[in-house]
């Protein structure tokens, strides 16, 4: 089925992603596991979509909770301010998904949302047209990202290396450019990214969707995302079937900083404030929300769509405890619980069916 | 098979901890609390602080008091200003009564208050002012602020330095997070209060950001770089007390005049043993209490001060 002078396809790519460490030979691993996968994609495909509508099942139960717990849960307004509140999280989320598929980690989303945030404000205070300052802002996110992918695939350094001191570096470099101070006060056509509605949806919410359904159709139907699945399966097969492995490496990177940038624009209008200090600690959100999405750490397998899911059992969690007045301790211990398990029931299940 | 077990897991989790938390005495009024009381939101920067602990406490007995259902709620961290604004507009979802709020940033607050009036709830800013000017560039109306004067807190200290050392000294300082209205209202009285004696010379001003561990490092580099500082004036009790572990490390311990601000007890203990010399008291309980009584009272259709001092004083 597969064959290893191909550029693997995605189906491929997660059957590869078990033999990992395979060198040379890889392939021949990889066309033993179609093999014994059940040799059709249906059953495959099935287990995917299970494991999805399991986390999917999820949401909806924990909503169930929550709608017989509380009559503020299940109202318009609360779950339009449910999505609002995961937006961020969501954004940057799908970043690590890529990133994360793509067999890495990015430790540095949150510094980099700090850092876009700052250099976007800087300008918008200099009455730079918004447009302007909103690419500055994508770009600054950008040039991080791509300069840890450089450092990733050209300097071959580990990602949990490369990302961790950029995320000091865009930290430093953020404080060191607004000199430790928050930049506030933007004028209503920015905070529109935030505050402004089309079809009584607030915008925060449609740039997510546009997001995510770009983000899928890239990861579903496009080379990239082939090639993002099949070096996150086997690295060596997918450099020996001819796949750009640098480049793609690079650019998966260059767009988790990408997105974190547009984060950043959404945290920037919402607060009505850049704070060099933001973000801390938002790339454990964001790994958490991949995870309990279904994407599988090892890389090679995982969904945008599982992603969404994850970070609005996030948002819902946070939004259900403090509705019912839950103590804030008591919401951490849950969150990182509902993780904990989210993954263990995956290992559990998936191990006897291979 | 996996699809009911996920499901099941969440609303297990849920039900398990909403129902262990209404059983639990500590959490005032959660839940649905006593029917017909109205609920009373107190949302502060963090609970790992003693400093917002303390004021939880004085409100949740004011709110026995007063009749009112309280509920506190606070993100992880101080500096998580998006996280307490996602708390606040889930209170608002709830239809809290009344908010009172502990602004993680002063400007970064605006926002959510704009919200909450928008959803006629009052607002009641407590012990860090939202800052006016964006207040009104929103068209935001908060009822009451209820703190103390932080800028008559850093005079007080910095008076007390220039006393001890007779005028004449090197002095560093110890900031918090920049651009927070509570540190830099310290500092700036802290500095027109040095400002008076040209003997004293500030050599160092860094932030440690509120925290104890950063307390200790960066006063052990400002040690490394100016050994003959006579004085330090740490602009909250945190890193007061770290820095007092730095001191000690050099081998300095009572050499160094140690002024911090908040008067948590660890600080006192200190100030008993000498490493500290003096502390800037605020009533946080006293501040939490107020608002409480004056939530319930704006309530009950009464008017309330549009500004609630609480005193400071300086202890040594």
């Amino acid at each position: 089925m597969s064959k290893p002078d191909q550029p693997a396809t995605r189906d491929d790519a997660s059957d590869r992603a078990k033999p990992r460490g395979a060198s040379a030979g890889g392939a021949q691993p990889a066309v033993t596991r179609s093999g014994n996968a059940a040799g059709s994609r249906w059953p495959r495909l099935f287990a995917h979509s299970a494991r999805q509508l399991g986390t999917f099942g999820g949401l909806i139960g924990l909503g169930l909770v929550l709608w017989i717990l509380t009559p503020h849960f299940l109202t318009v307004s609360n779950l339009l301010n449910i999505a609002q509140q995961t937006s961020i999280n969501a954004i940057i989320a799908v970043g690590l998904t890529f990133v994360i598929i793509n067999g890495g980690i990015d430790l540095s989303v949150g510094s980099i949302v700090a850092f876009s945030g700052v250099v976007m404000a800087s300008l918008l205070e200099r009455a730079v047209p918004v447009p302007i300052a909103v690419l500055a802002g994508l770009g600054a996110g950008s040039l991080c990202g791509l300069i840890n992918g450089v450092l990733i695939s050209f300097g071959r350094l580990p990602p949990f290396i490369a990302t961790l001191g950029m995320m000091s570096v865009a930290r430093g470099g953020a404080l060191l450019y607004s000199d430790g101070r928050p930049i506030s006060g933007f004028g209503e056509g920015f905070r529109w990214l935030a505050t402004g509605e089309v079809a009584w949806i607030p915008v925060p919410i449609l740039l997510m969707i546009a997001v995510y359904v770009v983000a899928h159709f890239v990861l579903r139907r496009t080379p990239f995302g082939r090639y993002v699945f099949a070096i996150g399966g086997n690295e060596e097969a997918a450099l020996l079937s001819g796949v750009p492995v640098r480049r793609y490496k690079t650019l998966v990177y260059g767009a988790s900083g990408l997105l974190s940038g547009l984060a950043a624009v959404v945290l920037t209008a919402r607060l009505n404030s850049a704070q060099p200090i933001a973000g801390i600690s938002y790339e454990l959100d964001a790994i958490a929300a991949t995870v309990i999405g279904g994407t599988s750490l090892m890389g090679g397998q995982g969904s945008v769509v599982g992603t969404l899911i994850g970070a609005l059992i996030m948002g819902v969690l946070r939004n259900g405890l403090n509705l019912l007045g839950v103590s804030s301790f008591v919401q951490q211990l849950v969150i990182g619980a509902v993780i904990i398990l989210a993954v263990l029931m995956d290992m559990t299940f998936k191990r006897p069916k291979r | 098979m996996k699809i009911p077990s996920v499901s099941l897991l969440l609303a297990t989790c849920v039900l398990v901890f909403s129902g262990c938390n209404r059983g639990d005495p500590a959490a005032v009024g959660t839940g649905a609390g006593v029917a017909g009381q109205p609920t009373v939101a107190l949302v502060v920067k963090t609970l790992n602080n003693p400093f917002f602990i303390e004021m939880q406490r004085g409100a949740e007995e004011a709110a026995k008091k007063a009749g009112v259902n309280l509920i506190v709620q606070a993100a992880d961290r101080e500096v998580d200003v998006e996280r307490q604004m996602q708390i606040i507009e889930n209170l608002i979802e709830r239809k809290v009564d009344a908010l009172c709020i502990a602004p993680s940033g002063s400007r970064e607050i605006v926002p959510v208050i704009v919200k909450a009036n928008r959803a006629n709830i009052p607002v009641l800013i407590v012990d860090t002012r939202a800052d006016e000017q964006a207040l009104a560039a929103a068209g935001g109306k908060i009822a009451t602020f209820i703190g103390s004067d932080n800028f008559d807190g850093g005079r007080l200290a910095g008076a007390f330095i220039v006393e001890k050392l007779g005028g004449k000294g090197n002095v560093a300082v110890l900031e918090g997070i920049a651009g927070h209205e509570t540190g830099d209202a310290r500092l700036r009285g802290f500095k027109e209060a040095v400002a008076k004696a040209p003997g004293i010379k500030v050599v160092a001003s860094q932030p440690a950001n509120w925290e104890r561990d950063q307390g200790y490092n960066v006063f052990q580099n400002i040690l490394q770089a100016n050994p003959s500082i006579d004085a330090l004036f740490a602009c909250n009790d945190l890193m007061a007390l770290g820095a007092v572990e730095a001191i000690g490390a050099a081998g300095k311990s009572g050499k160094i005049l140690v002024v911090g601000f908040d008067a948590q007890p660890e600080a006192r203990a200190a100030i008993q043993k000498g490493t500290m010399a003096a502390t800037v008291a605020q009533f946080p309980a006293r501040m939490g209490a107020i608002a409480v009584e004056n939530a319930a009272r704006l309530l009950r259709g009464e008017t309330i001060e549009t500004f609630s001092p609480v005193s400071i004083e300086l202890i040594k």
